[in-house]
């Protein structure tokens, strides 16, 4: 191993720093220490940003976040410190104005429609998977227990919500135009494994989200 | 005869400190470490991007579209609060968009072969950014991966081996080589290059000229990447004569490209690319110059990529110089080249860093989590939804108590020592082998292939040498055998094989 760090490949001979003229030595001293310190400080922002809270990233906290934060952030813990016991669905339903009169419509599972497109899916698409899972993540996370809206997030959330239930409704539903729309979420426990003696009541509860007015900017095409 | 003994003692420790620093120092210097783990790393980010926002063709306008459900003016507001970086956000048009998309299709592609990979993989970046910014919402953990990956390639020198540039550099040597010795011949093969070749001939400093317009050449036959082949192999065969040493006067201005070991061959491949790097040089600077000037860029990034720019533009004339020119610009040369090892290594480094901080990171959360401590953690995620492509399978699986048991356990240990095992090759290489083999249930089982590939690709820079090896011979020779059974094709030779093992240098694997 030592050999091909003395003799760069190709027979070349030594070509490294030993060769150099001495500000050319220097400057790479200066390259080196730089690259150096570049590389540890990286490498300690992304740790500290990844870490549980500690002494450090509590002292250097907005240091961290202004260094980490877009472009760094690693955002994933799927499955810790536990993987989701519950499965998380969202129902959708809407009033229809239909000749001078409204209704309400039943509720729809828009989840359940993601599931079904990705059984026997090998390559399930992010707007299957991800879109409206990640969106009610993102909503739930942004509103209070009441369902108020908390800062700008939670009016994007509310709104991109409103989006998603209107692009998979479209604008007109059981031959009258959507007015209004409502959702909640239907979250069931995973029932403990057979093999298990634990016992969980496996019972869905829902969370009623307000009465919505779809406006032209819920709807596809109005999003500019 | 104590107080000697003891100044022996320090002073034998100083020089071994010494030569170890010297040493460490020539090994960060003198070459781009991992040849083979940073082109593996390159061409799965590169696939795992590629066939992603293939697979997601038909989706693309839900997905990033100016009216995707996060739309466009959702998006503005959000970016308005973290200045994350996205070139869709420049216009809501939907043109643009569709620009961006392909723009983005194609450097995944670039980055895949290996095409003029120094400009490509910054194309990528942007891509990648632009697009995952654009709908945070939409990604998931292998999205976030390719994200980190994407800025990291910038900085390396990933197509030392196994792409395009490689293998026109290799064919570039080839030709100054065939140039030195039969220069007829080759002038009757190749009458396109005739005066080029000939330059090459008559003085060692133009010879960098013949090699660039080579270059040139091999760019058109992109399309038809293998067909060229049997021509290279005939060159060679032409060139079989001479030992690579003695190839008459080596242009000394030819040094990092002196010799057809991968380490060296191709090691200024992406910049040493003659014309169609000049073009891709010149339009990336127009297309700078146009969005600096209509605002597109923070301050912060706009010296980024004027960066970049002006360093592969410097690159490309201080070879050009140093090719015909004195000791001194030689020099310059030899430290420009010395710079972009140190980079290149030094990314490395935040690269293994970083896969095992994902790995050690996630093993410490899942200790301290209640489900992974006893033991059934691994028999929820195949109860969801969302993650349940094959749900007669996963039941399956997840009906049996104790292998959810040795899974969960056996995926805890596993992550939390990593890191630890790199201290042991064979440790490493085992729990490798294991995460590689977890990874590749999770893409079928939970219906994550992306995710899964991103994360095979970030494992892959940790893969020992001879194996990448024993790979890329596997491949080649079943691409030449696939290539034999193409109608209207003979048998023709399989690509060259790059050098020896014996001058690839190693990371510490």
């Amino acid at each position: 191993m030592e050999p091909a760090a003395h003799q760069a490949p190709g027979g070349e001979g030594m070509r490294g720093i030993a060769a150099l003229s001495l500000p050319a030595r220097i400057f790479v001293a200066i390259a080196v220490a730089v690259v150096t310190v570049g590389i540890a400080f990286h490498v300690a922002m992304v740790f500290l940003q990844t870490a549980p809270e500690n002494t450090i990233s509590k002292r250097h906290g907005e240091l961290v976040d202004s260094y980490v934060y877009p472009e760094f952030e690693r955002n994933w813990k799927l499955f810790a410190p536990n993987p989701l016991q519950q499965n998380v669905a969202v129902h959708a339903r809407a009033t229809v104005a239909k000749d001078g009169s409204t209704e309400t419509t039943g509720w729809v599972d828009l989840s359940a429609m993601d599931g079904a497109a990705i059984h026997g899916n090998p390559a399930p698409s992010h707007t299957q998977q991800n879109e409206l899972r990640r969106a009610w993540e993102f909503y739930v996370d942004n509103h209070d227990e009441k369902g108020k809206p908390v800062g700008l997030r939670g009016a994007l959330s509310e709104q991109y919500i409103k989006r998603i239930v209107m692009l998979r409704f479209g604008p007109e539903l059981n031959g009258g135009s959507v007015e209004r729309i409502q959702v909640r979420s239907a979250v069931t426990p995973v029932a403990p494994p057979d093999w298990s003696d634990e016992r969980t009541e496996v019972k869905t509860r829902y969370t009623v989200q307000p009465w919505w007015h779809v406006t032209s900017a819920d709807l596809p095409g109005g999003g500019k | 005869m104590t107080d000697q003994g003891r100044y022996m003692g320090v002073h034998g420790l100083r020089v071994r400190i010494e030569r170890c620093v010297s040493r460490g120092l020539t090994r960060v210097t003198a070459q781009a470490l991992g040849p083979y783990q940073t082109a593996i790393v390159r061409i799965g980010f590169g696939a795992a991007w590629f066939f992603f926002l293939l697979r997601e063709w038909p989706h693309r306008q839900e997905l990033y579209g100016p009216d995707s459900p996060w739309s466009w003016g959702l998006a503005e507001r959000l970016i308005e609060t973290n200045d994350a970086f996205s070139v869709l956000m420049w216009s809501s048009s939907d043109n643009w968009f569709q620009l961006v998309y392909v723009v983005a299709l194609a450097a995944a592609a670039a980055v895949l072969l290996g095409w003029h990979t120094r400009a490509a993989t910054v194309l990528f970046m942007v891509g990648v950014l632009s697009l995952q910014n654009r709908s945070v919402f939409m990604g998931d953990g292998g999205d976030n991966v390719i994200h980190l990956m994407s800025m990291y390639l910038v900085f390396t020198r990933c197509a030392q081996v196994w792409s395009l540039d490689a293998r026109r550099a290799a064919r570039a040597l080839r030709r100054r080589e065939a140039a030195a010795d039969h220069p007829e011949e080759l002038r009757a093969a190749q009458p396109g290059t005739d005066a080029e070749t000939s330059a090459g001939e008559r003085s060692v400093g133009e010879r960098s000229v013949g090699a660039s317009s080579v270059g040139a050449s091999s760019n058109g036959e992109l399309s038809n990447g293998d067909l060229p082949a049997g021509e290279v192999a005939g060159a060679a065969a032409r060139a079989g004569g001479s030992t690579g040493d003695e190839a008459g006067p080596r242009p000394a201005g030819a040094a990092s490209g002196s010799g057809p070991a991968p380490g060296a061959g191709a090691r200024p491949a992406g910049t040493d690319a003659g014309v169609g790097g000049v073009v891709l040089w010149t339009v990336f600077g127009a297309v700078l110059l146009g969005s600096t000037v209509a605002g597109g860029f923070t301050v912060g990034w706009a010296l980024f990529y004027w960066g970049l720019w002006a360093v592969h533009g410097m690159w490309w004339s201080v070879q050009r110089a140093a090719a015909r020119g004195g000791a001194a610009v030689r020099e310059l040369r030899d430290v420009c080249d010395i710079l972009a090892n140190l980079v290149h290594n030094g990314v490395l480094l935040v690269i293994m860093i970083e896969v095992c901080l994902v790995y050690s990171t996630a093993g410490w959360f899942k200790i301290q989590g209640t489900r992974w401590q006893d033991g059934t953690a691994v028999y929820y995620p195949m109860n969801l939804d969302y993650f349940t492509p094959w749900p007669d399978l996963s039941h399956l699986l997840a009906a049996n108590g104790v292998m959810v048991f040795l899974v969960t356990y056996g995926t805890v240990a596993t992550q939390v020592a990593f890191p630890f095992t790199l201290l042991n090759r064979r440790a490493k290489n085992v729990l490798l082998a294991f995460m590689i083999a977890e990874h590749v249930s999770i893409a079928v089982l939970l219906g994550l292939p992306f995710f899964s590939l991103a994360m095979i690709a970030a494992d892959a820079v940790f893969l020992p040498t001879v194996f990448l090896m024993w790979l890329g011979r596997s491949t080649a020779a079943l691409g030449g055998r696939a290539g034999g059974l193409l109608p209207g094709r003979g048998r023709r030779v399989p690509l060259p094989e790059p050098e020896p093992a014996a001058e690839v240098p190693k990371v510490s694997v």
